[in-house]
């Protein structure tokens, strides 16, 4: 018998226990204990199914799922609807400003949903702006609030995740598939129907299902919208805040049965999805078509329309922020108000959130890019058994998570409830799979020959990481840990469960004064986010332009 | 200085063999070729030397001293990848001072062995570029620069040449040839390209589904082919049944194309044959052509090339052959 564990593995190997290791702790304890929590009784005793019988017996709660789903479904629909046409324009037609078009086409994605759907109210709901302003010309329009609202948001907010895919897709069709077509009799209409479009297809599903997964867990978005109506992630918040029993059984029901839905769908994905892969690899980008002056107006019209419709609600909150509120009335006059009682009262949210960016940001890659590591470069069982528990955190709503922390770690050994630990820890788990994804793409670009040039070269392995591996990666490293660093910054669906005393965060401070109805420290703390997210995405912009510049 | 024992090596992947119970022994400053098409086990033989392919079974010596357990860091091995493998995020100098600093050599004896290795291949001045400002020939270079100055036991050749344009291979591997030489490092080259491992090798070892077909000099094994394998792979050769040639036995014989004549051009006592020929491709300095024997076997015939000569497929010809050169297979 050998040695028990080839050398060339050891380090792996290590990396993947730590993996487990953090994971297990940090992420399936949590989700067993919700689960667990789920089939036992209010004292936490016996074994019971009595709890789901409970919930999913109230025409509420089934209520809850139905408009869940219908409301993702429809999402889901509207933001395909909107993108294919603009990724299309932006791959294939003449449209002018494409660069600017696509980061302001990006931006949706890093910005947070819920102040989104805040200047929504503000600028439709009952008492907006718009709304009051059309009153007094006498028109009147249905609410915005409930489902129409909800998936006006998501559309708005979450069409780049079907944009951006798409887009690539439609670029890298081979234009000689397009040509065979039409030199076999096919007209140009017909060939992108029956030739490019579905080449495109598995493109638009993939960030469709994207979309889908993302309206399952929002939080806040419903939260601000939602009203009376009742959405999954917000009635199992309400659950468990209310809850008074020692056992969150019925909040430990609705988490389980979103985990479901959302792995549900993503087996679905990796089902159906996985084995579909047409891309034909283009060796360049197929040429912009030539097309009358009608249709590229149309086109351009459309493209700038859609991007800037998506940022102006965010504008509009800017905007909001330097005027005066009394409560939650509007008053058009040009203030810092709303600014000075929102950092009179404290600048620590501000603080926090910075904080709590930049240590989760730092987990998150510290956690992330080993296990991307082990994941490209092993093939073994142990190997996927990995990527798929640390792809994992995708399928779970930050809500459910974040009960899951609280019943886990509420007592015993581990104490971290009411601390700063437990947020940064919830955090980089969520982010997890972000940070693998992005960092195994990276490391598929890196030939595997040059660790091993290093390694002959007497390097160890560690060595061979810390002195190749890490400089060749630093540009995708650091890009993923900006946009990591603004989605913490937004977070709110795992920070509302478990925010404490001095420890709140520019969202929980947002989320309060929409509760409270205080308007005006709501528009300042939503502007100061929007700022706080995009300055560092400006940074990295302006560094890589130079960065691209110099090479 | 080093030789390599190599004493039953095996290495399976799933239900496949790759390297199945080799043994094997390179002499000390030998370059040693291992040779055969893609698949036959030779590069998974050449990373077990390396030290990223465990081994099953078996064991690889550098002299006295054991290896195949030592972590691949640790073997002291200078590396070329078939990729070249040079960092990019380093300048040329930086390639080549890697291994260096990782041996920990003193700053100003780095500077000046990379200069010589620099020197060395050619590339003297070169030092402060970056990778993505050479051309393959040159990265090449850098990646040999690289595996030289760190002074291995032993020097790996994984199919170094094979990214690199027709011309460039020949000179290249005069090169590599002639720089082994004079250092006098132990070399294991992997190639698929047989007139590459000819040209470059003091002995090949012919390999197919994960064993040693044949191992030798690369003119013995030409000649002497010992499987109807050898003889195949080894460049272009007729094998045909004894009896057409109008020998004594059963069983395959080779006969390679440029051991056959034109009756006019051999020598008395060879063996004639009668035919026609089939096909004809003038090559420049050769003649290759294919001649239907009475029998319907068609012999592969090779000859210089000679302007006053006219061949037409279906024109009858008589042939001769070499019974010197007639190689009885197995």
């Amino acid at each position: 018998m050998r040695l028990a564990i080839p050398h060339q593995q050891r380090l792996p190997l290590a990396i993947a226990a730590l993996g487990f290791l953090f994971l297990g702790l940090f992420l399936l304890y949590p989700l067993f204990n919700v689960f667990s929590a789920s089939v036992l009784d209010g004292e936490g005793e016996k074994f019971t199914f009595a709890n789901y019988v409970k919930i999913l017996g109230r025409p509420f709660y089934r209520g809850a799922v139905v408009n869940t789903l219908a409301i993702g479904v429809a999402a889901t629909f509207t933001t395909i609807l909107i993108s294919v046409p603009f990724a299309f324009a932006l791959a294939r037609l003449p449209v002018p400003g494409k660069a600017a078009i696509i980061a302001l086409a990006a931006m949706p994605l890093v910005l947070p949903s819920f102040v989104s759907a805040y200047a929504i109210v503000l600028l439709l709901g009952r008492a907006g702006i718009v709304t009051q302003w059309l009153q007094s010309w006498g028109i009147g329009f249905g609410s915005i609030y409930g489902a129409g609202g909800i998936i006006l948001v998501y559309t708005l907010t979450l069409y780049p995740y079907v944009l951006l895919p798409t887009m690539a897709a439609f670029k890298a069709v081979d234009v000689s598939v397009e040509e065979a077509a039409q030199s076999l009799g096919s007209s140009p209409r017909r060939t992108l129907w029956t030739v490019t479009l579905p080449i495109v297809i598995p493109a638009i599903l993939a960030g469709g299902l994207l979309v889908f997964i993302e309206t399952l867990e929002n939080f806040g978005v419903p939260f601000v919208l939602a009203e009376d109506m009742p959405i999954f992630a917000v009635e199992a918040f309400k659950l468990f805040v209310g809850e008074t029993a020692p056992n969150p059984s019925s909040a430990g029901v609705l988490g389980v049965l979103l985990i479901a839905m959302t792995s549900l769908v993503l087996l679905i994905q990796r089902r159906f999805l996985s084995s579909r892969r047409f891309a034909t690899g283009a060796r360049s980008a197929p040429p912009i078509l030539r097309v009358g002056l009608g249709l590229r107006l149309l086109a351009t019209t459309y493209c700038w329309a859609v991007v800037l419709l998506a940022l102006v609600p965010f504008f509009a909150i800017v905007v909001l922020s330097f005027m005066e509120f009394r409560g939650p009335v509007l008053h058009p006059n040009f203030s810092l108000a709303n600014f000075t009682a929102l950092f009179e009262r404290s600048t620590r949210p501000l603080l926090n959130t910075l904080m709590f960016a930049t240590l989760a940001a730092l987990g998150v890659t510290l956690v992330g890019v080993p296990i991307a590591y082990v994941v490209t470069r092993m093939r073994s069982a142990m190997a996927s058994l990995l990527d798929v528990i640390a792809t994992l955190p995708f399928a779970v709503a930050g809500t459910v998570l974040a009960i899951g922390f609280v019943v886990s770690f509420n007592s015993g050994w581990l104490i971290l409830t009411g601390g700063p630990f437990i947020m940064v820890l919830v955090y980089t788990v969520r982010k997890v799979p972000f940070a693998v994804r992005s960092s195994s793409a990276i490391l598929h670009q890196i030939d595997p020959s040059l660790e091993e040039a290093s390694i002959s070269l007497g390097r160890s392995p560690l060595q061979t990481f810390g002195r190749i591996l890490v400089p060749l990666m630093l540009g995708g490293i650091l890009s993923g840990f900006v946009l990591t660093w603004v989605t913490i910054a937004s977070e709110l669906s795992a920070t509302v469960v478990l925010y404490s005393g001095q420890w709140r965060t520019l969202t929980v401070v947002m989320f309060q004064a929409l509760e409270g109805g205080g308007g005006g420290i709501a528009t300042a703390a939503a502007s100061t986010l929007i700022i706080v997210t995009l300055l560092p995405i400006a940074m990295l912009y302006r560094l890589v332009r130079r960065y691209e510049l110099s090479t | 200085m080093t030789g390599i024992v190599i004493a039953g090596a095996a290495r399976s992947f799933g239900t496949v063999r790759a390297v199945d119970g080799v043994n094997l022994t390179v002499g000390d400053g030998e370059f040693f070729t291992l040779l055969g098409p893609s698949g036959c086990g030779k590069t998974t033989l050449l990373r077990m030397i390396a030290g990223f392919c465990e081994l099953d079974a078996g064991e690889i010596r550098f002299g006295a001293k054991r290896i195949d357990q030592l972590p691949a860091h640790t073997r002291d091995i200078g590396m070329v990848f078939q990729n070249y493998a040079v960092f990019p995020n380093l300048t040329v100098a930086g390639n080549v001072a890697y291994g260096l600093k990782a041996r920990r050599v003193a700053a100003a004896d780095v500077a000046r062995r990379v200069d010589e290795a620099l020197a060395l291949v050619q590339l003297a001045g070169y030092g402060e570029r970056w990778p993505h400002q050479l051309s393959g020939g040159q990265l090449q270079r850098v990646a040999i620069a690289r595996a030289l100055v760190i002074r291995p036991q032993v020097l790996l050749f994984d199919e170094p040449l094979s990214n690199l344009d027709a011309r460039l291979r020949v000179s290249m591997r005069g090169e590599i040839r002639e720089l082994q030489k004079s250092l006098g490092i132990t070399a294991i080259y992997v190639t698929h390209d047989q007139e590459e491992a000819m040209s470059v090798s003091d002995r090949i070892a012919l390999m197919q589904s994960g064993r040693l077909e044949q191992v030798g000099a690369p003119a013995e094994i030409y000649r002497n082919p010992t499987s109807r394998f050898s003889a195949e792979f080894m460049g272009t050769t007729n094998l045909i049944e004894a009896q057409a040639l109008g020998r004594e036995g059963a069983g395959m014989v080779s006969l390679r194309p440029e051991a056959l004549r034109l009756d006019a051009d051999a020598p008395a006592g060879w063996p004639r044959l009668g035919g026609s020929v089939a096909h004809v491709e003038v090559l420049g300095p050769i003649t290759r052509f294919d001649v239907r024997l009475g029998d319907g076997s068609l012999l592969k015939v090779a000859t210089l090339d000679e302007p006053h000569r006219a061949l037409a497929p279906g024109a009858p010809v008589t042939l001769a052959y070499d019974p010197a050169r007639i190689t009885v297979l197995p």
